[in-house]
């Protein structure tokens, strides 16, 4: 189980995000709902290891702390992230970035069973093997971005944004492959700005909004609820 | 025919040391500009060893490898981590190293000079070898096919084994690897280090057949630039191909022109590239 408590993240005088706490559990998808800006991905860059600005707070998955890690330590622990922006190897293959996503010692012994999952979930990559990966359309590059974090046998799987830049059809793809994954008993932190279709595949979400977290529930009930039917479902129904 | 054969022979030389410097550059992104001081460092070892015990260059390169190894990851973790640590864009980073590494190398320059101020003169397989219809250096020719070994071995050790993937990786991306689990400073420190010892092994072969000094060093981080930007980063299949290009291109302006204009050449060559192919002559653009 991931757990975050009291995360504050500053850069300089600017402060981010303001005592945020989740948590999320194996074979969940918990969606984090927020305008641009509103802290998202500093949460996420924190948890990873991966933030510019300074952070306070703790975070422990399985009862390893891990703030103040380096983004390698955390990978270790069974947290992947797939970042905004995908943070894939462009100019290697396709195999190349599946193989490297093995890297972690956690992940070696599974490789084989890994790399089979990632290719069931995504049957494209199968052919693809030898192609330079920034060679390829945007929905195809992010199939290697998160088959990458799988291959790294991750307890809990962390996405900034993934279905920026995507089609609807591949959308919706995502989407449905997010559930698959959390079906293989893998818990999913989903930041998004997709409310309508990330609520629809979540179990669990929180609203954030100027770096606080503003409301929790279950997804069902944020769906429901008129005031983010208003903020984040109005603005996408026409 | 003569000019290609010792054209190639030369090429094969300057490859290695390329090579040396695009794992310093590429991976640590350290431009290190003391790469020649190191190359020259390999190439007194070589000529003390021989003058001093009649050990052969060839049996030097064994105790080279890991001094110049150990020394090169000193260098990085000593005087160029605090810099990668305070560096807050890569830009910042290539200032600040190019500088530090220009101090280091006047620093390596007057410790040779201290060891021997002198060219570093030894005849080691000084016979003429027939070859496809001309004839070279044994030197030359043994130079060559140890650095086509060392660089294979390199080669092939950077495109199929897991951390050689991984020095790639950081090369490609430093956050990413990061994701990946790769120990990126770790990475950095050991690929830094590698890259001191195989243009320290570079030095030790250019030694049996070009004539050093102490001073020499900064001819060879000339001309290894030259070819890590004629090839384009982190491109070893290109630094080798422009490698092999600038050592024709030397041989065949010595021969043909005046011995006085290789470096002219050279340079007109690095002009070139960066007037009409900056990315490197493989390069496709910043990724």
């Amino acid at each position: 189980m991931l757990e975050v408590q009291d995360i504050s993240v500053s850069y300089g005088l600017h402060e981010a995000l303001h005592g945020v706490s989740i948590t999320v559990d194996r074979g969940e998808i918990v969606v984090i709902l927020g305008a641009n800006g509103a802290g998202k991905s500093s949460l996420l860059r924190a948890i990873a290891g991966m933030s510019d600005g300074k952070v306070r707070g703790a975070a422990s998955l399985n009862a390893q702390a891990l703030i103040g890690q380096k983004p390698d330590k955390v990978v270790e622990t069974g947290l992947a992230l797939v970042p905004e922006g995908r943070g894939i190897f462009g100019t290697l293959s396709v195999g190349e970035n599946l193989t490297l996503g093995a890297y972690p010692a956690r992940a070696r012994a599974a490789e084989k069973d890994n790399l089979a999952k990632v290719l069931e979930l995504f049957p494209k990559l199968k052919d693809r093997r030898a192609q330079i990966v920034r060679t390829m359309s945007g929905g195809e590059q992010q199939m290697v971005a998160i088959g990458r974090a799988i291959m790294s046998s991750p307890d809990i799987l962390l996405l900034d944004e993934p279905s920026l830049g995507l089609s609807p059809i591949l959308c919706q793809e995502l989407f449905r492959n997010l559930a698959k994954i959390r079906d293989t008993g893998m818990g999913v932190l989903l930041v998004e700005q997709n409310a309508r279709q990330s609520l629809a595949i979540a179990d669990r979400g929180y609203l954030i909004e100027n770096g606080h977290i503003t409301g929790a529930g279950s997804a069902r009930d944020l769906a429901n609820d008129p005031a983010v039917q208003k903020a984040y479902l109005g603005a996408t129904s026409y | 025919m003569d000019v290609v054969i010792s054209g190639l022979l030369l090429g094969g030389a300057y490859a290695l040391v390329a090579m040396g410097l695009n794992l310093q550059y590429g991976v640590a992104r350290i431009m290190n500009l003391a790469n020649g001081e190191i190359l020259i460092l390999g190439g007194l070892a070589a000529f003390w060893a021989f003058v001093s015990f009649g050990l052969s260059p060839l049996l030097t390169l064994v105790i080279v490898a890991p001094l110049a190894f150990i020394g090169s990851w000193a260098m990085y973790k000593l005087l160029l981590r605090p810099l990668v640590r305070r560096a807050k864009t890569r830009g910042q980073l290539e200032v600040d190293s190019i500088l530090a590494t220009f101090g280091i190398s006047f620093f390596l320059v007057g410790v040779m000079v201290s060891l021997r101020a002198e060219y570093f003169t030894y005849s080691f397989l000084a016979t003429p070898v027939h070859l496809l219809g001309t004839t070279v250096a044994a030197n030359r020719l043994v130079a060559a096919l140890i650095a086509a070994a060392i660089g294979g071995a390199l080669y092939l050790w950077l495109n199929r084994s897991r951390p050689g993937m991984a020095v790639r990786a950081v090369a490609v991306s430093p956050e990413a690897a990061g994701l990946v689990g790769i120990n990126v400073d770790r990475v950095s420190a050991f690929a830094f280090a590698l890259g001191g010892a195989v243009t320290a092994l570079g030095g030790c072969l250019i030694s049996t057949f070009v004539t050093l000094d102490a001073s020499s060093g900064v001819l060879f981080t000339m001309k290894a630039l030259i070819i890590v930007i004629m090839g384009g980063v982190g491109d070893i299949r290109g630094a080798i191909i422009a490698a092999l290009i600038l050592g024709l291109v030397e041989t065949a302006v010595a021969s043909i022109i005046d011995p006085g204009l290789t470096l002219v050449a050279a340079y007109a060559i690095f002009l070139a590239v960066l007037l009409f192919r900056p990315q490197g002559l493989f390069g496709q653009g910043n990724a």
